[in-house]
């Protein structure tokens, strides 16, 4: 049965599906109150930037003679922002549509989902985890439940701090492992065969610290009370500051409640050779993984030369925001028209 | 034993989790970043009936177990598990309540199931598409032809399972549920 169907079955459905405007209302009010500006960005573009874990939508633009170019669909609005901010707009954000294809048959995941990107200038990292606590706070009191948020019959006290750990901590604390020591490529092999992990001379360092993160560690972050976890390492950071007072480690956290990832921050970098340089390598992989292929987007890296501010940067998924205020368990819970819905299996 | 890759994947399919066989009853892709893409899976313990999360490496090997599939007839439950026999054979086994799990719900006495066998144990039921059950128990409602509203009605079939069907359908009638989900099909 589709979700209309659904709903005009069972009225008591609406309520439900009503929770996300009410999210977005409160997202816009906590930023207008914080003086940001919201910003729209094209979500039909002529180059992505090249990022090799994702695949882009692929579509034709067409002139009045239909003379076709290539065009893809945006998956995250963080490079026009980005060229906002060289051109001096300051604290800015968006709530749009991002598209990232193959990413279905997940209950956190639909090929066209709502993003929320939000920008601090000339701020530190620090900041934005602060935004992130309030900003839950303020949509669950604007939904009027305090400050008790309730998901699948856990509740979390949001007057208390959340959790903050860093990387190096996490591992040590739920793995068991010095990720000093396992940032040598020849004993994190051996720590991952001890526990059991399969593991073989092509798996990447990448690989090795993943399975132990997503076994290990993700399981933790979120399920007591809020979480946030920082200061993760370099190379799974790349477009992150390196901190400055140990370059092995980068700039970037991430938050969880209930279980759910909900944001991924950047302490952003602003060196346009490192960034064209990642861009390059990225493609080189889109190609040898067989995905859809384009160019990246230069203008971006003019914009870059010209000097982007020092800033920090956030995604939050909005859907999953959803998915926590509504008490649901599954994305689609939260969309009138899910992926599922349009397309027949 | 095969050793298959995560590319090979199925639901409900059997391999070898830290050398103990186990089914896999979900599975989803992971993209952490970085080039590095993951498979996270739901397995259960075909020993013990408990369900664990494992994030295999995409591409890892793992072993597939070999199962072979019986056509049996199923008799009547006994202990903790439920007694089939095969009719050619009259071999009998017992597969156990914990991996047989919600099916019990539309298994009736003397049907013939496609059973799983491991290694000589009884390891659990092939889903089939559809079962065909009659309808013992339901309130008279609804126009005939009324699907278009989508309005279902909760009834009580032969083997004691409640299910919710179009308005339309009457005691005695005969239907097809999809086991899987437990929801109506169509007439049978």
């Amino acid at each position: 049965m589709k979700t209309w169907q659904k709903l005009k079955q069972n009225p008591a459905l609406w309520k439900q599906y009503f929770i996300r405007e009410q999210v977005i209302k409160a997202l816009r009010s906590f930023f207008d109150e914080r003086k940001f500006h919201e910003v729209e960005t094209p979500i039909l573009i002529g180059n992505p930037p090249a990022e090799s874990y994702l695949d882009v939508f692929e579509t034709t633009l067409l002139d009045r003679h239909r003379n076709p170019k290539k065009a893809y669909l945006s998956t995250s609005p963080e490079i026009p922002l980005k060229k906002l901010m060289v051109a001096g707009i300051g604290n800015c954000y968006s709530i749009t549509k991002s598209f990232r294809n193959t990413e279905m048959q997940s209950h956190t995941h639909n090929p066209e989902f709502t993003i929320l990107e939000w920008y601090r200038t000339q701020t530190a990292y620090t900041k934005i985890m602060d935004d992130c606590e309030a900003f839950i706070l303020h949509i669950n009191s604007v939904l009027g439940h305090g400050t008790t948020l309730t998901y699948q019959d856990k509740s979390f006290d949001l007057s208390k701090k959340w959790q903050r750990i860093s990387v190096k901590d996490a591992f040590k604390k739920w793995a068991r492992v010095d990720l000093i020591e396992f940032f040598d490529i020849k004993k994190a092999r051996k720590i991952c065969a001890k526990k059991g992990y399969a593991v073989t001379a092509t798996n990447t360092w990448e690989e090795l610290y993943n399975q132990i993160y997503l076994n290990e560690i993700e399981p933790y972050l979120g399920v007591d009370q809020p979480t946030i976890i920082y200061d993760f390492p370099g190379s799974v950071a790349a477009l992150a500051r390196k901190k400055p007072n140990d370059t092995r480690f980068a700039e970037r956290f991430e938050f969880y409640i209930a279980g759910l990832e909900l944001g991924d921050c950047y302490g952003e970098l602003t060196d346009w050779k490192e960034q064209e340089e990642r861009f390059n390598t990225e493609l080189v992989e889109i190609k040898r993984l067989g995905k859809t292929t384009y160019d990246y987007d230069h203008d971006f890296i003019s914009a870059l030369k010209e000097g982007m501010p020092e800033a920090s940067g956030i995604a939050v998924g909005v859907d999953r925001l959803v998915m926590l205020f509504a008490d649901v368990a599954n994305i689609a819970e939260t969309l009138f028209f899910p992926v599922e819905d349009q397309f027949e299996k | 034993m095969a050793t298959i890759s995560t590319a090979d994947f199925k639901k409900g399919m059997f391999v070898a989790f830290k050398n103990e066989p186990h089914q896999i009853m979900e599975f989803q892709h992971v993209n952490p970043g970085k080039g590095s893409a993951f498979v996270r899976t739901r397995l259960k313990s075909l020993k013990t009936g408990k369900v664990q999360e494992f994030t295999y490496k995409s591409g890892e090997s793992v072993e597939e177990l070999p199962v072979e599939t019986h056509e049996m007839q199923y008799l009547y439950p006994q202990g903790e598990g439920y007694v089939f026999m095969d009719n050619r054979t009259y071999d009998q086994v017992t597969v156990p309540k914990l991996l047989i799990g919600d099916f019990v719900r539309f298994m009736k006495e003397n049907d013939t199931y496609q059973i799983l066998i491991h290694e000589e144990d009884a390891i659990g039921v092939r889903l089939p598409k559809k079962v065909r059950l009659m309808v013992t128990v339901a309130n008279e409602g609804g126009a005939r032809g009324n699907t278009v509203g989508g309005a279902l009605k909760a009834v009580t079939l032969e083997t004691g399972a409640e299910v919710n069907v179009p308005l339309f359908i009457k005691q005695g009638e005969m239907i097809a549920i999809d086991p899987e989900t437990g929801s109506y099909v169509e007439r049978a």
